[in-house]
């Protein structure tokens, strides 16, 4: 957290032109501790808020602070901020304790503090076994933790996570959430970007969404989708005998609808998601029916989306 | 279940053995410490060649360990990071100690350290040659040594400034190597957001990036310059008077190697900070030394003037060269028309590198 009253994130009506394209719309935040999720399908403008955070754009109008300095004009900032781009290319040749301690020395510590700081970071995100190897050999998860660890080698304040589970496979999808997730708990600002719900939803509960450069939320992701549970919402069973199952649901109070949109499958129309779940797997067992499968095509951003910019989820 | 390696029909009926604990168990190839139960996983390939009777084989992954969770602990840092200078070191550090060590530092490919290397032992090869004269001391040989490679005004101008083989072989190759990466290596490669993403302004980006190629340069050129002189007088035992009388020209031609250097480093920046390729940039350097050089050369053959050698960062190099050193211009035009060419190459590269290095990273502006 940031160790004076100004938050360590705050953009003022900030808006960001390309041309004719808007990238961002006004948005105004102020962030400032714990892990904040930043929600939006591609071409939402997470990257273009990112780079403006980072100093690489200018606000066309509006200003964005980073612990109250403009990071346009100064790299002050960035002595207690750590940033993983999404693209960023890393020094495949060195190791991974080379490249975390070089990048140590950037930030203005000693050799020595380089040295064990980054064998202490890279123990954090799990690669302490493998600091002696070649980047270049790193997996991708891998090399995903190693722009962690070079993003925290210095103890920011503030950690920006561009897409940082982008290509990874569960097992370090889980290990980066956990490492994220630890970083909150430790009281530092976290904003991690990302265009699944999901992903977000297991790492923190304050979310802010973006759509068309626009703030649509910001706030607990579980008001937003206590939002969404009001709005109709589909359930999707595939069964054997899609009919019959049909005539047990249509009793049952949260049902309001079922509809046969695809062969073998049934869809249930219900207002009341957690509801109509809680009765799920007792109408199934009375049915005596076989189901195979059973999902939630509106438990996505997408549908999240849909509702919030008003339009079909 | 069957034991496949201990299978044998001569063998009596065993005892029936008692049921396996775990039915997701299996006894293959006489191997039983498969704990299924525990949470321990194994793996199991089974495969055969031929028509598979006679050695059907069954291979077990052995027990394999639990899987370990990495231990989560993080440990605020309570040092102080170090001032600007600090930062600008270690950026420079990384530069020039890469040409030495792999470890930590940019990647010089080993080819390039051995140009290097091989630029650099033949820009001292005048010193081998005065060593050689004063063993030899005596007879005709000895002056002609002396005479050749024996420092005088023309020889200390000819190490920084001659033109075969220096400045036709070494010094554009040598700056083409060290320079061409430098920043077309990060535009490629997109790098330079680790400097960005740090307390590292563009201006320390650009200075630091500069001073190391210049200090690459500098140890081969104008080291390899106050190695001759100073060889030359102790191999010589030269004394004060010898001092007193050159120091002026030797001050002279290590002014005109400072001004080499910096001016082919300004130009090779200024190539590799517009390009994404490291050999384009090469490239693009030894064009315009070499060709703005021949291009001057046909015009003075042409028409008989030397006013285009203004146009040949070269030339304009040795012109001022020749009058720091103090001995005749091989051009007939102006002194001060290379002198401001020379300024004007410098301002154009620092200006041309500073401006594409304020676009590096800002995207779409």
């Amino acid at each position: 957290m940031s160790s004076n009253s100004t938050p360590a994130v705050l953009i003022d009506h900030c808006s960001k032109w390309y041309g004719q394209v808007i990238g961002l719309n006004d948005v105004s935040l102020a962030i400032d501790g714990g892990v904040t999720g930043i929600l939006g399908p591609n071409g939402a403008g997470k990257s273009t808020l990112f780079k403006l955070l980072m100093g690489r754009l200018k606000p066309s109008s509006g200003s964005v602070r980073l612990f109250g300095i403009d990071p346009w004009e100064d790299t002050a900032p960035y002595r207690r901020v750590g940033y993983v781009a999404e693209t960023e290319k890393l020094y495949d040749w060195m190791t991974g304790h080379d490249f975390v301690s070089t990048l140590a020395r950037l930030h203005g510590m000693t050799r020595d503090e380089a040295s064990e700081r980054a064998s202490h970071v890279l123990e954090f995100v799990g690669l302490g076994d493998v600091q002696n190897k070649e980047i270049g050999k790193y997996s991708k998860g891998m090399r995903q933790r190693v722009k962690i660890a070079h993003a925290l080698v210095h103890d920011p304040d503030l950690i920006i996570l561009d897409e940082p589970l982008h290509g990874c496979d569960p097992i370090a999808r889980t290990s980066i959430m956990s490492v994220i997730r630890d970083l909150g708990s430790q009281g530092k600002t976290v904003l991690v970007s990302s265009h699944i719900l999901d992903e977000i939803e297991r790492i923190t509960e304050q979310i802010v969404i973006l759509h068309n450069g626009r703030l649509l939320a910001l706030g607990n992701l579980h008001a937003i989708r206590d939002l969404l549970d009001k709005h109709p919402h589909r359930i999707l069973i595939r069964t054997e005998d899609p009919r019959a199952l049909a005539a047990s649901f249509v009793p049952e109070d949260p049902v309001y609808g079922v509809r046969f949109a695809q062969e073998g499958a049934l869809e249930i129309l219900t207002n009341d998601l957690s509801a109509a779940h809680t009765i799920l797997p007792r109408v199934i067992f009375e049915s005596g029916l076989k189901v195979t499968s059973i999902e939630n095509p509106d438990d996505n951003l997408d549908a999240l989306l849909g509702y919030l910019v008003g339009g079909d989820s | 279940m069957t034991t496949l390696s201990e299978t044998d029909d001569q063998a009596p009926p065993a005892e029936p053995s008692p049921p396996p604990a775990d039915t997701h168990g299996s006894q293959v190839g006489g191997k039983s410490d498969l704990d299924i139960g525990s949470g321990q996983t194994r793996m199991e390939v089974a495969y055969g060649a031929g028509d598979g009777d006679d050695d059907a084989k069954a291979v077990v992954a052995q027990k394999a360990s639990l899987g370990v969770l990495f231990e989560q602990v993080y440990r605020p840092w309570n040092g102080t990071l170090g001032p600007r200078w600090v930062r600008n070191y270690a950026i420079f550090r990384h530069h020039v100690y890469g040409l030495f060590r792999g470890k930590g530092h940019r990647h010089y490919n080993p080819f390039v350290r051995l140009a290097i290397l091989v630029i650099f032992l033949g820009s001292l090869t005048p010193i081998a040659m005065i060593f050689l004269s004063v063993t030899i001391s005596g007879g005709e040989g000895a002056d002609f040594l002396n005479r050749m490679w024996g420092v005088n005004r023309y020889n200390l101008w000819g190490q920084v400034l001659g033109y075969f083989p220096r400045n036709l072989c070494m010094w554009p190759l040598l700056t083409a190597l060290v320079v061409g990466g430098m920043i077309s290596d990060d535009r490629k490669n997109g790098t330079s957001a680790i400097y960005f993403s740090r307390p590292v302004t563009r201006t320390d980006y650009t200075a630091m990036k500069y001073l190391s190629a210049a200090v690459v340069l500098g140890f081969v050129i104008v080291f390899s310059y106050m190695l001759y002189y100073a060889s030359s007088i102790v191999f010589n035992g030269e004394g004060w008077a010898f001092l007193i009388d050159t120091l002026p020209y030797f001050l002279g031609g290590l002014l005109a190697g400072i001004l080499l250097v910096v001016t082919y480093t300004s130009i090779g920046m200024a190539l590799s900070s517009v390009s994404q390729s490291r050999f384009f940039a090469a490239i693009g350097f030894l064009a315009i030394i070499f060709g703005t050089k021949v291009v001057a050369l046909m015009i003075e053959m042409i028409f008989g003037t030397t006013m285009f050698y203004i146009l040949s960062p070269y030339d304009s190099l040795a012109h001022v060269g020749q009058w720091l050193v103090g001995i005749p211009a091989n051009y007939e035009h102006p002194l001060a028309f290379s002198v401001i060419s020379v300024l004007i190459f410098n301002a154009a590269s620092i200006g041309l590198l500073v401006s594409r290095v304020s676009s590096l990273e800002v995207t779409r502006e």
